[in-house]
């Protein structure tokens, strides 16, 4: 009789892919490659590791880590979200719109920033849950129209559009800092920190990534997925509004092109920090190192000043190795994880005492 | 539910903490904490450094790096500061955003570069960002675009006054009224606003007959200027003039308006007198542009940035803007051929 195979080395296979679980790894090669790249940048430039230095450079992460936080639960359901800077642009200009003619307080600017961003946000959500818009498709939309609304409530003077400086001092010192901390970096900490907790701790959490693994199993196991869908939308609106108001606190106006790429940004942080466009994978505290990551690359490539040309070959090349990372990784994983799958059911078959083939 | 909830409790105490820690901490803005750490008081200079001597270096950040005009300015500042050994000179590329170009004003007062050669891509959105650089004791030089606030210098091409010449130009050749359709800038956009304000002045108060019939957005580029007038040459039948708010959207609008066969109908104008306009004038297919020296403009700011280097001036010695004006030439057939080979650019 041919020797049957020892239980043990499969249960402990199996085990152990359990435990280096894709997203782990995925987020331990993000940390290893930031601080790779934080090791080069510091030894061949004395600029950059200094406390200030790296304070600025955790700002230049905030903005759009903030949005990060919310389209990261975007892409776990499999979503997208295209209309992130748009809807910045457009909370921004229609306080700055109110500052200029209303002189509204600014407890005012800010609840109508949020209001105006979580409202967008809302119109998304529908637009896709309700109309069965394909969320690329119906945020690709909703950017230009958000744009369009930039220009409609933009400040003119003899119908010529004229950026305003923003005077009001609350609304300015949200550009602001405590001994170097800037407070856009305090909430971006806050809000990662909650929306770590929503994603991981609260049954919301389980049913974003439910509706992201597959949407269908989701449905059919009485998750509301259009409403999941819908709330990870208004999640996101909501932190556009936020962000709005402190970039128009660091810039002091707010200008017709306020917020143009900013989604790009937006979704490389989330990318790199390990979510999966298909849906079902990543974290927000990987977003939070995708955008540490971007805006460290940024902060190098701006101390050594590369041609722009290169700036975005570097920031291209990194995004692509990471996708083909995230590919190639996925399908050793998966095939793992079916080979002890096959040695489990195998030694199963042995043990109840029939041949394996 | 109550997780929820107890997140939204949780999110309220800590913002609370932050704030209430923030008040007794006392926050301060980019441009309060630059002064006090250049330890000048306010921005200004005890003494200025030795601009001629010790180790200098001065930025230059366009609106964009692969504009002609960007590529003159540089070339003129470059030739300037080659006459000094100690002086470093980088370009930077604002890619035509706000943000970016704060951003990177940012990355230059925090690698304390001794003068920033700036075009604002908008006026009010880099404000902020030039107090605080002027506030961290860096002059700021302005570039044809200025940034509102006060600071060290602006050497500009007079956009308001080019608008103003190409309405007498394009109102004298129409004394019988006419139409005229303007490609405009970005919206928003200072020198566009600008050229606009001049154009659209003299055209109300001095050519009531002419009427401005339409007017569309190229964004400053070839292609979309191209489309734009292929969209008024559908539109209407005739057309006399046509502004566009700089050369390379007047090219765009040229050759739809060659391609249309109606070269002959109207008037194409440009403005900033780059050496294709230039050649566009010389073949017949434009009519006239606003020509500006760049390289000499580009020499200009390189030359006052080691003026205020030396003299520690910053906007804490000034009530106002300096502003040096490099005289417009209105560039037509009859005078192109004046604009020699080495004033080109």
């Amino acid at each position: 009789m041919d020797e049957s195979p020892s239980p043990v080395p499969v249960i402990t296979e199996v085990a152990l892919i359990m435990k280096l679980r894709q997203e782990s790894m995925r987020r331990l090669i993000s940390i290893i490659l930031l601080a790779v790249m934080m090791l080069i940048f510091s030894l061949t430039n004395s600029a950059f590791f200094t406390v200030s230095n790296l304070l600025k450079v955790l700002r230049e992460a905030s903005l759009s880590g903030i949005i990060a936080v919310g389209v990261t639960f975007v892409i776990i359901t499999a979503g997208i979200d295209l209309s992130t800077g748009a809807i910045v642009g457009f909370c921004g200009m229609v306080c700055a719109n109110l500052l200029y003619y209303y002189n509204l307080p600014w407890q005012e600017i800010f609840l109508i920033s949020i209001a105006v961003g979580t409202a967008c946000g809302i119109l998304n959500g529908f637009i896709v849950t309700k109309l069965r818009v394909p969320e690329f498709i119906a945020t690709l939309s909703t950017q230009y129209l958000y744009r369009s609304m930039v220009f409609v409530f933009a400040i003119r003077e003899n119908n010529v559009i004229t950026n305003k400086k923003i005077e009001s001092y609350p609304v300015l010192i949200l550009g602001g800092s405590i001994n170097g901390f800037y407070l856009v970096s305090m909430a971006f900490i806050l809000f990662a920190v909650i929306g770590q907790i929503l994603l991981k701790s609260t049954r919301f959490g389980t049913y974003v990534y439910a509706t992201g693994a597959n949407r269908k199993s989701a449905e059919l196991s009485g998750i509301n997925v259009d409403w999941v869908r819908w709330r990870v939308f208004i999640i996101t609106g909501f932190l556009c509004g936020i962000a709005a108001l402190f970039q128009m606190g660091r810039i002091g106006s707010v200008t017709t092109d306020m917020g143009t790429g900013l989604e790009f940004d937006v979704i490389a942080a989330v990318v790199v920090g390990g979510c999966a466009f298909s849906g079902g994978r990543g974290d927000v505290f990987g977003s939070v190192i995708g955008a540490i990551f971007m805006a460290v690359l940024q902060n190098g490539i701006l101390k050594y000043n590369f041609p722009t040309a290169v700036q975005l070959i570097m920031k291209g090349v990194v995004i692509v190795i990471m996708v083909i990372f995230d590919s190639i990784y996925n399908q050793y994983v998966q095939k793992k994880i079916q080979q002890a799958v096959q040695n489990e059911d195998a030694v199963q078959i042995r043990k109840g005492g029939a041949e394996v083939v | 539910m109550k997780k929820l909830l107890a997140i939204g409790l949780a999110a309220m105490m800590v913002a609370g903490t932050l704030a209430s820690s923030a008040f007794a901490l006392e926050i301060k803005t980019d441009a309060e904490v630059a002064a006090e750490e250049s330890g000048a008081g306010g921005g200004e200079k005890a003494v200025g450094k030795d601009a001629y001597g010790e180790d200098i270096r001065i930025a230059f950040l366009p609106n964009v790096i692969g504009d002609s005009c960007a590529f003159a300015w540089a070339a003129g500042m470059q030739k300037y500061l080659d006459n000094f050994s100690n002086v470093t000179f980088d370009v930077y590329d604002g890619k035509a955003s706000v943000d970016t170009e704060v951003q990177i004003m940012d990355e230059l007062i925090e690698q304390q570069y001794d003068a920033i050669i700036l075009q604002a891509t908008d006026a009010a959105g880099l404000a902020a960002a030039t107090d605080k650089a002027e506030a961290a004791g860096i002059p700021v030089i302005n570039c044809n675009l200025d940034a509102a606030t006060t600071h060290t210098c602006l050497v500009a091409a007079v956009d308001v006054e080019a608008g103003q010449l190409m309405a007498r130009q394009i109102g004298d050749s129409l004394p019988d009224g006419g139409k005229v359709v303007i490609i405009s800038a970005t919206p928003g956009a200072s020198k566009g606003e600008n050229i606009d304000t001049g154009f659209k002045g003299v055209m109300e108060e001095e050519y009531p007959d002419i009427e401005i019939i339409d007017e569309q957005t190229g964004e400053w580029l070839t292609e979309n200027a191209n489309t734009v007038m292929n969209d008024f040459l559908t539109k209407y039948d005739h057309i006399d003039a046509v502004l566009c708010h700089n050369d390379a959207m007047a090219e765009g609008a040229a050759e739809a308006v060659k391609a249309a066969g109606r070269l002959d109908e109207m008037q194409i104008w440009g403005c900033d007198g780059e050496s294709k306009m230039l050649d566009y004038i010389e073949e017949g297919l434009c009519t006239g542009t606003v020509y500006t020296n760049a390289d000499l403009q580009g020499q200009a700011c390189a030359q006052f940035a080691m003026y205020a280097i030396g003299s520690g001036i910053t906007a804490a010695n000034l009530e106002s803007t300096p502003i040096v004006k490099i005289a417009p030439i209105v560039v037509t057939a009859d005078n192109v051929g004046d604009i020699t080979e080495d004033m080109r650019w």
